[in-house]
């Protein structure tokens, strides 16, 4: 009840109680035909392998909430053949959640609900497309305000969203489309130096960003993520379990949630350009006791060019208005950036898996295993945003 | 689902319904709290500024700003034909309050439009290709001379 367009949501201070002990992706590709379980039991075969542990070991799993088919208790036992008892929590998954999965799984850590705990997400809505059936679009066109008030005026989907954002921002701050560009090139240039990206292999230049038509002006198709089949899990644990198993392992530092009043209704947002990680980034930070200047390596949900910029501006590692500008002096780039962002390429360059891979990343790149590796990185972010919440994850490297 | 129509509006669904039987009559109308006075938009059980939960449907002058817009190129609808303008629209009574609209009488190949410039409403018919019926609208333009 006031002007204020959104908040911060306080969690419990989990700050040095879980582990991340084991990471692991399925291929991403275009539409493979896969379903989206058998993408995520992939996924959490390699976590499991990457983190030293057989299936047995699980007694916990987390995927996401409302999303169809991913890896619950059920599936987990029908794919590795198990039947033993799983703690099975729906608060995890990707977007916000693969952020803030680890309160959760801290809580039930504490409780003995579970031991290890596997968190996963998988999407196959490139085999999925042709259809808004089960794609990104279709649960904006079914929300009745948006069915009768912003649909019927062709304000319809988030490319269109987001475009009317970027529009804002620009005509607010004086950001302009070369300066988007440059995230989308800096993300495609961190997609070619990692094999496993959907975009791996295909340069994308300034120019011919700028020479590309307009999808919805001012954005162009290299402003918007891809669509993907693809998936990734992560393996929880508590810091002494983690010390026994004897592999690298990343510490869960702190987490922040925020929350926009306004839901997924960006038409009424009160700050229109920017996103509830002015919430989340400040108490993520306090959690893990760090500054944004501390962070070595950043991800954060990118659907569109824009919304990197906007997390960027509101987690604070620029002055709000001027990320545009922070991008264009190249400091998103792992070579030689001040902030290298998505390493991995992000959801524009490497995989729409909608955040895990994202984590996945941060991991790989704090135990100094990642494809396009940052030189001595010890300290790690992922925004998670899903548009009406935002959240921040901070990860650490352990002293090994 | 989606409702039977689409994307045409749902007239008859009551968060709403007033909105539509206004624009019928050519006048905009939005929900404004009893309370404080700022408009309830979208409608709401309660006002976010003050928390009140009375509110009353009051007609606007129908003009407002430009708050953003978007030329949109490719198709994302099978009923909605590239290129076309659409735009959110801040309402002078309470520019906090922005509708989603398409604007009229602008070259989405040459729209010449700046951002918080003026516009004014016009009401016209809204069809989709493939669906039956029409629904009368409020649609902006720019201020001609503004």
């Amino acid at each position: 009840m006031s002007d204020g367009w959104g908040a911060n949501v306080p969690l419990g201070d989990i700050g040095g109680r879980v582990a991340i002990v084991g990471v692991g992706e399925s291929e991403h590709s275009r539409a493979s035909g896969r379903t989206p379980t058998e993408i995520a039991a992939t996924a959490v075969e390699r976590a499991l392998e990457d983190a030293g542990l057989r299936p047995e070991d699980v007694d916990g799993v987390m995927l996401g909430p409302g999303v169809p088919d991913q890896l619950d208790a059920a599936a987990f036992h029908g794919h590795f053949g198990t039947s033993h008892d799983l703690w099975e929590s729906q608060a995890g998954g990707g977007m916000r959640w693969a952020a803030t999965a680890p309160v959760p799984a801290a809580e039930a850590l504490a409780r003995g609900d579970a031991s290890v705990i596997v968190n996963s997400f998988a999407v196959a809505w490139a085999t999925q497309r042709g259809s808004m059936t089960g794609g990104p679009g279709q649960m904006h066109a079914e929300e009745r305000f948006k069915a009768n008030l912003e649909v019927p005026f062709g304000w319809f989907p988030q490319p269109v969203y987001f475009a009317t954002i970027a529009r804002r921002h620009m005509h607010q701050y004086g950001t302009t489309e070369a300066q988007l560009g440059a995230i989308a090139v800096a993300c495609r240039e961190h997609a070619n130096a990692t094999p496993t990206a959907v975009m791996h292999g295909r340069p994308l230049t300034l120019e011919d960003y700028l020479a590309s038509p307009y999808l919805a002006e001012p954005f162009r198709k290299e402003d918007c993520c891809l669509i993907s089949d693809g998936g990734a899990a992560y393996v929880m644990t508590t810091p002494e379990r983690a010390r026994d198993l004897d592999r690298p392992s990343v510490e869960v530092a702190g987490v922040g949630l925020g929350r926009s009043h306004t839901g997924t209704h960006w038409a009424q947002q009160g700050d229109f350009t920017s996103t509830p990680q002015a919430f989340a980034g400040p108490a993520a930070f306090a959690m893990a006791g760090i500054e944004p200047g501390d962070v070595d390596v950043a991800t954060a949900y990118d659907p569109f060019t824009i919304v990197s910029l906007m997390q960027i501006e509101d987690l604070g590692f620029c002055p709000k208005g001027e990320g545009g500008a922070f991008a264009q002096a190249g400091e998103l780039r792992v070579d030689g950036g001040a902030l290298p962002y998505n390493p991995h390429g992000g959801m524009l360059s490497h995989a729409y898996v909608l955040g895990i891979a994202h984590v996945v990343e941060v991991v790989r790149q704090l135990r100094g295993e990642a494809a396009n590796q940052v030189a001595g990185a010890e300290i790690g972010i992922y925004g998670g945003y899903t548009g009406p919440e935002a959240a921040t994850l901070v990860l650490r490297r352990n002293a090994s | 689902m989606t409702a039977a129509g689409f994307p045409l509006p749902e007239t008859d669904w009551a968060p709403t319904a007033p909105f539509w039987a206004a624009a019928a009559d050519h006048r905009l109308s939005l929900p404004r709290c009893d309370a404080c006075g700022r408009l309830v938009w979208y409608p709401a059980d309660t006002c976010a500024r003050c928390g009140g939960a009375d509110h009353s449907w009051a007609d606007l002058s129908g003009r407002g700003t430009l708050f953003s817009w978007v030329v949109v190129h490719q198709q994302f609808l099978p009923q909605y034909e590239p290129p076309f303008v659409t735009a959110l629209v801040a309402v002078d009574e309470d520019p906090a309050a922005r509708l989603a609209t398409r604007l009229l009488d602008v070259d989405p190949l040459a729209p010449g439009l700046a951002v918080d410039q003026p516009v004014e409403i016009v009401f016209a018919p809204l069809r989709f290709p493939g669906v039956d019926g029409e629904v009368t609208a409020p649609f902006w333009r720019p201020i001609s001379g503004a």
